[in-house]
């Protein structure tokens, strides 16, 4: 915490003396700051760069860190010899579909525990009980129960996961969106003979819009993360883009690092987008599990 | 005047249409199944790439399109076995390792009355015996044929042997002249003697020898040649493990003592790491699949074309005689599912994938990491001039197929190795004792035993064990012993 | 909230009608087969052998607790992977918080930035340091090189103890992040008055940090930290993609080994009473640790 100096006294040698602590506290603040993006960033930039590397590049020594002759041939690879269009078209239309599928089923309940307080306080203890639960043990059962009726490898079966998993934290942050909400517009809507359900869909949902845009957009990333239940219940069809990094992982990540760091990229490309544009809300994303795969 | 210009322009296109129209059709008649694509599986990248290279010879003879889905090594069995298990399968084509026969085979569907019915020709008779007994049947009937013939042979790069100076400080330290190891004791000394200094007259810091330790899939076959040099086998007649035995420890124990002399990140190195380092000179030698050959000659990537030698896998000195027991890998076969809906097409594309011209395409390109499997691919002219030493080469892998030893195949094949090979990669990582890891996978391969039944076990077992003794292997408790 | 004569209007059957959907499907889709789950760990369903099974009561608990010593062995690698991450986590992330509250302009583009690597999937994080672990053409090992730390390559996951540093070192890469903006958020809602009158008493720096940045810091930090304790239990994406548990078993994490158990050997019951053993052992953990904070507030009171 910066000390505030009145000018006064700045041209006594003490103030001078602190004035050149403080400028070496910024200093050292924003140096560490530097360093610390550059370990947190740095991969990102070493894998995007990887991924426009040419042979020469990539297995010279001393190492290239920035290729001269950049080029987008490990994408094109990767999009028509090892499927990347249809992969990551899969992952677009599951966390897609996943993500409306949610807002639908937990705007009502959502609805239901900010006015009426259904349920008393049991959604936090959901929701508590969820993150702690591990995947496997839901993964077991879901895949046998999915084999007997045919769900997997289809878009339906991941989404319907998908959806319940995330419903607990997308109604939480409903709750919280509603109940910041002014009831009286509600009451209006109301007097004048809606229905409840339709007074929420066309008073109370484009007002809150922008929160449901906040709910939409986690939950669309935690989708595009998951791995453990896309790798067990899809097929050759509905492989995502994080089954696909996988298949790179036997054959030594030498020979392919092409496709390899191509299919990385695209694969945190949304992170990237929702990082900027959820920076608000990015605490209690994270803490309940909005974007864990 | 504008709609006499535009229905001008109909016509011409109409022509234009109709004139290139023509060979389309005619050629449409000569590819029967036109429009049909079938799906395979395959448990690589290379091996999709492989598929790639056949890919317009199957669309312009048959019209098929092929779709191929990688599935990792490492989940490859579990996962295929899953959806067979489940009486049904999204796939067509279906590449498996012969040595998992037991599990896979009722899944697949038996070729000969698809051979009788559609006239196929697999030219069974240009299959090698040793690939013969081991890819095409499952309880008699022929389910599958070879796609790549996984043999391990011995590599080694010539440059190191050859330079009068290696040859003096070998002779002054170690006692007999520096060739390619014939023993497994000369392997381990070669690897220590050649590790940390430019055995290639440059002063980098090279490696003393090559191999691939990873867990799960690979390190026992690192393993298993020593073991059975050193008159090990898989059970006994009453289905006891005998992995475990002075021979297994024995073999075990050397690994983790020269360990040392590999190149950092073994642990981990899957079949083309250790290719890479021999082919850029910073191996001296190394045994591996006979796929490590092609990238040996491709001049593309490797610096000692031409200065590569090829032999037989190292052995043990019993009794005066040297006896060699290299692996027989699984190797890969294709099959057809027995739950496709597309089989007639799946059986054409196998015949035309698995004849001599075709699979000659796919065992020579080094990208492919496919093995040959017939003898007219070890006779091709065009093979055996690929690259200097090619011939050399083909002829290594022919005299190492009397003497190759299987995995132990039966049900539960891929679980008796996968857990052997885990111990091992603990002993190798110095987390248990050689002795615990063997005990441990001994107590293991019980487990498995008791879990398939082992009665029936036993039976299968009794089948494969004299299979083997009818080649010369068999127990030998006194080997480990005596063996220099 | 407003308890307006809104509430009161409603028809009785409103609130449960609007909850309904997720609830039957919370219902079918978790419950359900969570019990179905539960039913099947007292059996030996076994995929490699066949359909059928039948009761075995508390054999599968009993071989996982004390002879699967494979199981066990990846509870104690799940503790040393927890363990450290944890402190590196909180101490890093504070560090980072703290810098960040030193920071006028700027703060909010440097937070998202820095919160980036939270935000993409474990696997791709670990995808990404497997190759720059990459031995012979990794950055770390070019780096290495080219600043002269090294001389020939180094191997990180040669051995057990290094595997578990890489694997720690990109844990903490991916969630660090997390920590940040949790204690920044708590950092934040710190009132200025409190270090305005610190400063009045002589207070300020560092002391100034402890004694009254800290305490008040207690409770976010606990809660940050039970949840990535309950989140490391979870640990599997990351170890399959970046050693698949090697070498050897050294980095076999519960969760990891509970997958091979049911995908490698299908034994689908095997599996089920492991994971219910994983849910028991994170119910306790949560517990001690709840205990154990609410053991410290009394004694503090």
């Amino acid at each position: 915490m910066a000390i505030a100096l009145d000018l006064p006294r700045a041209k006594s040698r003490s103030a001078r003396v602190l004035r050149v602590r403080r400028g070496v506290g910024v200093a050292l603040t924003w140096a560490t700051l530097i360093a610390a993006l550059i370990f947190f960033l740095g991969p990102f930039f070493w894998i995007v760069t990887t991924s426009v590397k040419g042979n020469e590049d990539y297995f010279a020594y001393p190492p290239v860190w920035l290729p001269a002759d950049a080029s987008l041939k490990h994408y094109a690879g990767l999009f028509t010899r090892s499927s990347g269009a249809r992969y990551f078209t899969n992952s677009l239309v599951v966390s897609t579909l996943s993500m409306l599928a949610a807002l639908l089923v937990s705007l009502p309940t959502a609805y239901s525990i900010a006015r009426w307080r259904f349920g008393g306080g049991f959604l936090s203890l959901v929701l508590l009980v969820l993150r702690m639960l591990p995947a496997i043990a839901l993964i077991i059962p879901l895949y046998i129960m999915y084999k007997q009726l045919g769900l997997t490898n289809s878009y339906l079966g991941l989404v319907i996961v998908y959806t319940v998993l995330y419903v607990p934290f997308a109604v939480w942050l409903l709750v919280g969106f509603l109940r910041d909400f002014p009831v009286e517009i509600e009451e209006a809507a109301l007097i004048d003979g809606c229905s409840r359900l339709r007074a929420l869909v066309s008073v109370v949902v484009p007002i809150i819009a922008p929160g449901l845009a906040v709910v939409a957009l986690f939950s669309f990333i935690a989708t595009w993360n998951e791995f453990l239940f896309a790798i067990v219940l899809t097929g050759i069809e509905t492989k995502t883009m994080m089954v696909l990094v996988t298949s790179f992982t036997s054959g030594g990540t030498d020979m392919f690092y092409g496709e390899a760091s191509a299919s990385v990229v695209l694969g945190v490309l949304p992170a990237f987008v929702v990082a900027f544009v959820l920076q608000r809300y990015l605490v209690k994303g994270l803490a309940l599990g909005g974007t864990k795969g | 005047m504008r709609k006499l210009a535009i229905l001008a322009v109909m016509l011409a296109v109409g022509a234009l249409a109709a004139w290139f129209g023509l060979p389309v059709t005619e050629v449409k008649a000569a590819r029967p199944y036109e429009g049909t694509t079938i799906r395979a599986v395959v448990n690589a990248e290379y091996v999709k790439y492989s598929l790639s290279l056949v890919e317009q010879a199957v669309y312009d003879k048959l019209g098929i399109k092929i779709e191929t889905e990688v599935i990792p090594l490492d989940p490859y069995v579990a996962k295929t076995l899953l959806e067979f298990n489940s009486g049904k399968s999204p796939w067509d084509l279906v590449m498996f390792g012969p040595s998992f026969m037991p599990d896979y085979g009722r899944h697949l569907e038996p070729l000969e009355p698809w051979i009788q019915k559609l006239k196929l020709d697999f030219f069974m008779d240009d299959i090698p015996d040793v690939y013969k007994k081991l890819m095409l049947r499952h309880e008699g009937k022929i389910v599958s044929m070879p796609y790549d013939g996984d043999v391990h042979i011995m590599f080694w790069n010539k440059v190191a042997y050859e330079r009068p100076d290696n040859k003096k400080k070998f002779k002054a330290k170690y006692g007999y002249e520096l060739v390619p190891p014939k023993t497994w004791r000369q392997w381990d000394d070669q690897a220590e003697f050649f590790h940390g200094w430019g055995w290639d007259g440059t002063d980098r810091k090279l490696f003393g020898a090559g191999a691939s330790y990873k867990g799960n899939n690979y390190s026992y076959y690192w393993w298993r040649p020593r073991f059975f040099s050193y008159g090990g086998q898989y059970f006994d007649a009453q289905m006891k493990p005998l992995i475990n035995s002075p021979a297994g420890l024995r073999a075990l124990e050397e690994m983790v003592k020269t360990i040392q002399y590999y190149p950092p990140g073994v642990m981990l190195f899957e079949s083309e790491e250790p290719k890479t380092m021999l082919i850029k000179g910073e191996v001296p030698f190394l045994f591996s699949w006979t796929s490590t050959g092609k990238r040996v000659g491709n001049p593309k990537e490797s610096v000692i074309v031409g200065k590569a030698g090829f032999g037989i896998v190292p052995g043990a000195e019993i009794d005066g005689k040297i006896v060699h027991r290299p692996d027989l890998t699984p190797g890969r076969s294709m099959a057809v599912s027995k739950y496709s809906q597309k089989k007639e097409a799946t059986m054409k594309v196998l015949e035309l994938i698995s004849d001599p011209e075709q699979s000659l395409k796919i065992v020579m390109d080094p990208k492919t990491i496919m093995d040959p499997w017939r003898n007219s691919h070890f006779k091709s002219e065009k093979f055996r001039k690929a690259f200097p030493g090619a011939d050399e080469y083909l002829d290594a892998i022919l005299k190492t197929f009397p003497t190759v030893v299987p995995d132990p195949i039966l049900p539960g094949a891929s679980e008796y190795m996968r857990k052997l090979s885990f111990e091992i990669t603990e002993a190798l990582a110095k987390r248990k004792s050689p002795k615990e890891a063997l005990d441990s996978a001994a107590a293991e391969w019980d487990k498995i035993t008791d879990r398939r039944g082992r009665d029936k076990q036993k039976a299968l077992w009794g089948e494969k064990m004299s299979e083997m003794k009818s080649v010369g292997i068999e127990y030998h408790p006194d080997w480990a012993a005596k063996a220099k | 909230m407003r308890i307006g004569a809104l509430v009161l209007k409603r028809k009785s059957w409103e609130p449960a009608a609007f909850a309904s959907p997720s609830l039957a499907l919370i219902a079918i889709v978790i419950v359900f087969p969570l019990a179905y789950s539960f039913w099947l760990s007292f059996r030996n369903f076994d995929l490699a052998v066949g359909p059928d099974s039948e009761f075995v009561g508390v054999a599968n608990y009993v071989e996982a607790l004390v002879k699967d010593t494979r199981f066990l062995n990846s509870i104690w690698n799940t503790a040393i992977i927890i363990g450290p991450s944890l402190v590196l986590e909180l101490l890093v992330g504070l560090g980072i918080a703290l810098l960040l509250t030193r920071i006028g302009r700027g703060r909010p583009i440097i937070t998202a930035l820095l919160a980036i690597p939270a935000m993409v999937s474990p696997v791709m994080a670990a995808m990404t340091w497997r190759m720059m672990f990459g031995v012979k053409y990794g950055a770390i090992n070019n780096l290495g090189r080219q600043l002269g730390v090294i001389d020939v390559y180094f191997d990180w996951f040669s051995s057990p103890l290094i595997s578990i540093v890489a694997i720690v070192m990109v844990e903490v890469w991916h969630n660090t992040a997390f920590m940040t903006l949790v204690l920044l958020a708590g950092l934040q809602s710190i009132p200025q008055e409190l270090y305005d009158a610190g400063k009045a008493d002589g207070a300020d720096g560092w002391r100034s940090f402890w004694y009254i940045t800290l305490p008040l810091l207690k409770f976010t930090m606990v809660v940050g930290l039970m949840i990535r304790l309950i989140d490391l239990t979870k640990l599997f994406g990351l170890i399959f993609v970046l050693t698949f548990g090697g070498p050897g078993g050294a980095t076999e994490t519960v969760a990891f080994s509970t997958y091979l158990a049911g995908f490698n050997d299908f034994r689908m019951s095997y599996a089920a009473a492991l994971s219910y053993v994983i849910v028991g052992g994170v119910l306790i953990l949560t517990l001690v640790f709840m205990w154990i904070q609410r053991y410290r507030e009394m004694r503090a009171a």
